[in-house]
């Protein structure tokens, strides 16, 4: 129960925050944005084009391998918990796993994957 | 005037630099002054400090840059001339004390003694836009509308990979903190990557603030306001500078110059205080040091440079784009007919 | 009742600290620039109340939704970490059998709302950071998920409570040396600082946060601190035995132990510089992330 209500009572707080900052009616100088003011800060420059854009993500090789380790993840959870009454065993089957893990890094990295292509 | 405007009026004054020509020396050490605070984004600003002589093929950038600060706003000017829309600006000359004019300045407005400064620019779109196209878009077809007068970012082969993504193209500075005073270049990227280089504009003659700069690239800022102090031998700096392993910090081999140095020896040259002769005359140009590289090593690239090389560099011309160019972008406009 | 008077001690807790982040970042830097400063712990509130005293701006075509959502979830998220720290033997506000799991989800979700921070307001600088940031945001998560496994180990448990129960005899920074170090560096991204602030830097005039304006950047700044409040205190109930202590009260020896980790993730972020993103992408995965492993590897043979 106190849980269910902690966790209202902090989104209610999160959205309080934002509410209180969006209100900010204290200013003098509140007052919205004319178009000379809308212009992205380039330091004078203009842009020719919007912003949004296919942007070129140089790094999606890497989160392929990202991926991979996040499933790992799950099955480490469970076995984080039964590690100690399993003993040596669970041990030895997680060394197995980060093994062919650690070989898929090595292989990436031989790979270029880690590079800003 | 409400306790809250009270309380603000307290606060480090938040200054914008704006750096032309023959800026005062005491302006780098301006940010070292607590009452002071030298803020990276004109959207963080009150007071727009205009320093120096602009030359008038930046005017229309210095009248951008002043519509992009929030109200309450003002402008300073220190050693700096007459120009037409700031006629209502505070005048600080060399016998003043900056510090002092800024925060007066700061306090009035807040004080509402000042009134704040309207926009030099008319208050409407780069582009009429609204109301044209079949969904007020701007356009016709899918990729057709041009909001704001800006049309959406079209499609180029990397120079990395060779993907077909969009090419953004913009004009950046002449007035970022990042780059070295008056330096303004027309970028081409692709997600981070510098794809094609022109330079809009030169940088000043006579910049010594390379060093301050590259520390604070390298997320040093507050040893970057230790390099200020202008102490020749201060121990504790060069010892904090090697305990932050900014060196390993810095690719190797990044912007080598056919002297043989790279940003890695150069910023050691910095770093040391050692005064190092200008880089040999090379025939590189802007384009050839900075193309292919991400955003961040580019501009480690641009300010590890003394400023004659940097003038150098930038003075030789890159060869205009090729016609190839033309081909993609009508090819993309086809492309965008048939999907619309 | 011990509820209401643990929500209350928390909120104190987390605004005291907010105003401590802020005026040790002041006083830090001071000192490292050599200069000193004026009155570090009136500054921060004084420029608080002048960015609610300036305009909000927003720019061409925003996107308004994304740009609330993103400093509302960067706070909510924070506190929802500070939530989930044990405050006294069974006494937590988020009380999950799998606590450790839940600050997992939170990480991940800070990629999010930094990304969203740089994707809303429409200008190429903040869209360089927040792309730049996931980059890095994503391998450092592997980093912690790895100490944090290995720190339940002894416990043999996921629930926060349980891991700081396991470390009555000895606390973690000793046994497992390597886990400590490894977290300091998520909390230095997860707070967007230093060697690790890949999305609000200087090299983008402000990264994710350069078009964000009165209100907006306030918002956005004490966001950054309940996080680093929120982190701080998993990091000090994980590694330095969170309301373990002798004499004092439990939650004041958690709040000592807060402060230390905040002090030294604030100090980090002034003293290590920052390398080009590919270059720290590649150490994460070649370097940071073997250390993990091995941090792992330690503490399961040391808990047999």
């Amino acid at each position: 129960m106190t849980t269910i209500i902690s966790i209202a009572g902090i989104l209610a707080l999160a959205v309080l925050f934002v509410g209180v900052l969006r209100a900010a009616g204290w200013s003098d100088f509140a007052g919205s944005a004319t178009a000379p003011q809308q212009r992205p800060v380039l330091g004078g420059g203009d842009p020719q084009t919007h912003a949004w854009q296919r942007f070129h993500v140089r790094y999606y090789t890497m989160t392929l391998l990202f991926v991979a380790f996040e499933m790992e993840m799950m099955f480490m959870y469970p076995w984080a918990v039964v590690y100690v009454a399993e003993g040596g065993k669970a041990l030895a089957e997680m060394g197995m796993f980060l093994a062919i893990l650690s070989v898929g890094i090595l292989y990436g990295w031989r790979e270029g994957i880690f590079r800003w292509e | 005037m409400s306790w809250i405007s009270r309380l603000a009026a307290r606060a480090p004054v938040p200054v914008f630099i704006a750096q032309g020509e023959s800026a005062p020396d005491a302006l780098a050490r301006l940010a070292l002054n607590p009452a002071i605070h030298v803020v990276d984004s004109p959207r963080a600003a009150c007071i727009l400090l205009i320093s120096g002589r602009i030359p008038s093929a930046l005017a229309d950038c210095l009248n951008r840059l002043h519509d992009q600060l929030p109200h309450p706003r003002a402008t300073v000017l220190w050693q700096s001339h007459a120009m037409e829309p700031f006629s209502n600006a505070v005048e600080v000359d060399a016998s003043d004390d900056i510090a002092n004019a800024l925060s007066a300045t700061f306090a009035d407005l807040l004080a509402g003694d000042r009134p704040s400064e309207a926009d030099i620019l008319p208050d409407a779109p780069p582009n009429e836009w609204r109301g044209i196209g079949p969904h007020g878009q701007g356009g016709k077809g899918m990729m057709g509308g041009t909001p704001y007068g800006r049309p959406m970012a079209k499609t180029d082969d990397d120079i990395r990979d060779g993907l077909s993504l969009d090419a953004y193209t913009a004009d950046f500075g002449p007035f970022l903190p990042m780059f070295p005073a008056g330096l303004a270049l027309t970028l081409t990227l692709q997600g981070d990557m510098i794809q094609a280089v022109t330079v809009a504009h030169p940088p000043f003659e006579g910049d010594t603030a390379a060093r301050e700069r590259l520390l604070r690239l390298l997320g040093l800022s507050a040893l970057a306001l230790r390099s200020l102090h202008g102490q020749k031998g201060d121990g504790t700096f060069r010892r904090l500078v090697r305990l932050s392993r900014a060196r390993a910090a810095i690719p190797a081999d990044l912007g080598r110059l056919p002297d043989g140095s790279d940003v890695r020896s150069r910023f050691d040259a910095m770093v040391t205080g050692l005064q190092t002769a200008p880089a040999s005359d090379t025939d590189m140009t802007l384009g050839d040091l900075l193309v292919g590289l991400e955003w961040h090593e580019a501009l480690l690239v641009i300010n590890s440079l003394d400023n004659a090389t940097l003038r150098g560099v930038c003075a030789r011309m890159d060869a205009p784009p090729d016609s190839t160019n033309d081909a993609t972008h009508a090819d993309h406009d086809m492309h965008a007919e048939h999907m619309g | 009742m011990i509820v209401v008077l643990a929500i209350l001690g928390l909120f104190a807790f987390l605004i005291a600290s907010i105003w401590a982040a802020a005026t040790l970042d002041a006083v830090c830097r001071g000192w490292i620039a050599g200069g000193g400063t004026v009155s570090p712990a009136f500054t921060p509130l004084r420029t608080a109340a002048l960015w609610l005293s300036q305009q909000r701006l927003t720019t061409e075509a925003p996107d308004r939704l994304n740009a609330l959502l993103s400093i509302a979830g960067y706070f909510a998220l924070g506190l929802v970490g500070l939530a989930l720290v044990p405050i006294g033997p069974d006494t937590t506000l988020i009380a999950l059998p799998t606590s450790v799991v839940a600050w997992g989800a939170c990480e991940s979700l800070v990629v999010v709302v930094v990304f969203l921070h740089g994707w809303s307001p429409n200008a190429p600088l903040a869209l360089i950071g927040a792309y730049r940031y996931v980059a890095i945001g994503l391998p450092i998560m592997l980093l912690s998920m790895f100490v944090l496994i290995a720190a339940a180990l002894p416990a043999q448990s996921l629930d926060l409570r349980d891991i700081v129960t396991s470390q009555s005899s000895v606390w973690n920074v000793i046994r497992q040396p390597l886990g400590l170090p490894l977290f300091i560096l998520l909390g230095l991204s997860l707070t967007l600082r230093g060697p690790f602030d890949y999305a609000d830097s200087a090299d983008l005039a402000g990264g994710t946060s350069v078009e964000a304006s009165g209100p907006d950047r306030l918002g956005w700044q004490i966001a950054r601190l309940v996080m680093l409040t929120g982190f701080s205190a998993v990091a000090a109930s994980v590694f330095l035995g969170g309301y373990l202590g002798p004499v004092l009260p439990g939650p004041l020896w958690l709040a000592i132990k807060t402060l230390a980790i905040m002090t030294v993730v604030i100090g980090l972020s002034h003293l290590l510089a920052r390398m080009p993103v590919a270059r720290m992408m590649g150490l994460i995965w070649i370097g940071l992330l073997p250390l993990s492993f091995l941090d792992l590897i330690l503490a399961g043979v040391l808990a047999l």
